[in-house]
């Protein structure tokens, strides 16, 4: 397991120094323009002054001027989104992708059991996303030392915790998609609709409340953003990586049964879906 | 199933959706033998071999490597055999050497490193060039050393000389030879017939999912049909030789020479021709291809199970 973990890390060193570059400049950026972007004479005003279904959106833009509303909005009222992009192209490709090169027969034909395997990439997965929203913590804690953001470390740190099981959630559901649709492309677009989906759901949610019966039910409903630097929803957290570890068991539990492909095998398609597209084609050549 | 064998398969079927891949294989590979599997593409070579593996899973039938069953103990058989796949593909970023220490880790660190170069400057292998560098021919010698670095005591290797050059060809065979005389029981498949015809000790022809023939290659040479000119001091009737079991008169000139075809042992004719005065015989020997295309010429194979 240790020999997939390092292998998993080494294999996605290159996306894991892009990704915290690009977070670590960014939070940078956020934190070190605090105090102008709060300062400019009439912001308060300017913000009140968006039109309300634009405000209601993103959840209110009125507390922008603290450092919670700003932490939340500038930050990470939609880095479930940005850094999600990361986590379901790493959580879709984290085994498929080398069935589908071919090297997955190899690396099996080795003494290490598909267990060990299939536990070694996720922790590698698991750490590579620890590393990132570390970097990202970094970005901001740094820098808010010299503005008037009146945050603690373990302020700031809170906020990160959901948004980790945020891209847990959803990188576990890639691979598990991965192990069941044909290809890790459409595992990725399947899992990448969801997730920008649900963040659209949830705040056309604040615009038409027919909405929120439905947007209760998914994970990026109860997710708190910045709002969590006064204290956790402990339920959500639980309930939110009890679901992931479901995702994580029935992925396994479906890597333990697959036969593995070599490269340029094929998988499954949808005989149904098949017909339904060539009958469509052929009704219009008709 | 006994001690002696390294390989052992019943009845290993093996489908893929409607395809049936496998029909019913029965092999046995006894410990320290070279054994080649013969058999075009798609007739069921590489489904074996990586049903040995637990790579994929059978649908029906039995296995036992190294006395193992390798669905229960995989991790048992993998740790004592080295696998050369036929469609062999690496991590494009990484160097020789960085894959090589890779498949080390995965093995616990077992493979003695000077033993490694050893195989790379046999082989001619680089250790410092990125895979994504090297051609067809080199990236099967990193599939080679990767395979033999450990000492395995059993080889399962899918087309081990595929995009090889001949001399390249020649030094692979001498490792797998060196192996054996090791110890090691090596079982490899390829569509190459003169690559069985030198290395192996026996072949086993496998046509759609089913094996056709099993035996020492000199075996089957010797059971297949063959031609044979026959001379005679006078002319003859040589009607009493076709009446022989298993020989069929093709053509006679003049009673003084006749073409017989002969199939499996000759000794039926033999005994036959001690009636008559025979000035010479002359035996077209089929090579190992011409009785490969013969299992591939007949018509569908009957399904064992």
């Amino acid at each position: 397991m240790l020999a997939e973990l390092k292998h998993t890390m080494r294999s996605r060193r290159g996306q894991l120094i892009g990704w915290a570059i690009g977070i670590a400049l960014y939070g940078l950026l956020m934190a070190s323009l605090f105090d102008s972007i709060v300062g400019i004479e009439g912001f308060a005003e300017m913000m009140a002054a968006y039109p309300e279904d634009l405000a209601a959106f993103f959840g209110g833009l009125t507390a922008i001027t603290t450092p919670r509303g700003y932490l939340d909005i500038y930050y990470f009222n939609y880095m479930p989104v940005i850094i999600g992009i990361f986590a379901v192209g790493v959580g879709a490709g984290l085994l498929v992708s080398d069935e589908e090169k071919g090297t997955l027969d190899l690396i099996l034909s080795h003494p290490v059991s598909r267990t060990a395997l299939f536990w070694g990439r996720v922790l590698g997965f698991l750490a590579t996303t620890v590393l990132i929203l570390f970097v990202g913590w970094l970005s901001w804690v740094i820098p808010v030392q010299g503005t008037e953001m009146d945050l603690t470390w373990i302020e700031i740190l809170r906020p990160f915790l959901p948004l980790f099981a945020i891209l847990v959630f959803f990188g576990m559901l890639a691979l598990l998609l991965s192990l069941v649709l044909p290809s890790v492309r459409a595992a990725g677009m399947l899992t990448g609709g969801l997730l920008v989906g649900n963040y659209l759901l949830v705040g056309l949610a604040n615009l038409n409340e027919d909405l929120k019966a439905f947007t209760e039910y998914t994970p990026l409903y109860y997710y708190q953003g910045g709002k969590a630097v006064d204290g956790l929803d402990w339920a959500w957290l639980g309930g939110l990586a009890a679901v992931s570890v479901v995702f994580m068991l029935l992925a396994w539990w479906r890597f333990q049964r697959r036969d593995i492909r070599v490269a340029g095998e094929g998988s499954w398609r949808a005989p149904a879906l098949s017909r339904i597209f060539r009958r469509g084609r052929s009704l219009q050549a008709g | 199933m006994t001690d002696n064998l390294a390989i052992v398969t019943r009845g290993l079927v093996k489908a893929y959706g409607r395809i049936r891949a496998l029909r019913g294989v029965d092999l046995e590979v006894e410990r320290g033998e070279l054994f080649g599997f013969l058999g075009p593409n798609g007739a069921g070579k590489t489904t074996t071999i990586r049903c040995l593996l637990d790579l994929i899973r059978p649908n029906a039938g039995e296995i036992r490597v190294l006395g193992l069953d390798p669905q229960r103990n995989p991790v048992d058989v993998r740790r004592r055999t080295g696998y050369l796949p036929g469609e062999l593909s690496m991590e494009d970023g990484l160097k020789v050497e960085g894959q090589l220490r890779y498949y080390n880790d995965l093995r616990g660190n077992k493979a003695d490193w000077s033993y490694v170069r050893e195989l790379a400057r046999r082989l001619e292998l680089d250790l410092n060039v990125p895979i994504k560098n090297l051609s067809k021919g080199n990236k099967q010698k990193v599939g080679v050393v990767q395979a033999l670095m450990h000492r395995p005591e059993l080889l399962l290797l899918d087309e081990p000389t595929a995009g090889l050059d001949p001399l390249m060809q020649q030094e692979v065979y001498r490792l797998l030879r060196e192996a054996q005389a090791g110890g090691a029981t090596i079982f490899f498949s390829t569509h190459i017939i003169s690559e069985v015809e030198t290395l192996a000790d026996r072949v086993a022809i496998i046509r759609e999912g089913v094996i056709v023939e099993e035996a020492e290659p000199g075996r089957l040479v010797s059971m297949a049909i063959r031609r044979l000119w026959i001379r005679f001091l006078e002319p003859v009737d040589p009607s009493a030789l076709g009446e022989v079991e298993g020989v069929t008169l093709l053509s006679q000139n003049d009673g003084q020479r006749v073409l017989l075809q002969v199939e499996r042992e000759v000794d039926g004719l033999i005994k036959a021709l001690a009636a008559f005065p025979v000035s010479d015989i002359e035996i077209e020997r089929p090579s190992l291809e011409e009785i490969f295309l013969a299992y591939y010429a007949a018509g569908p194979v009957e399904e064992v199970n």
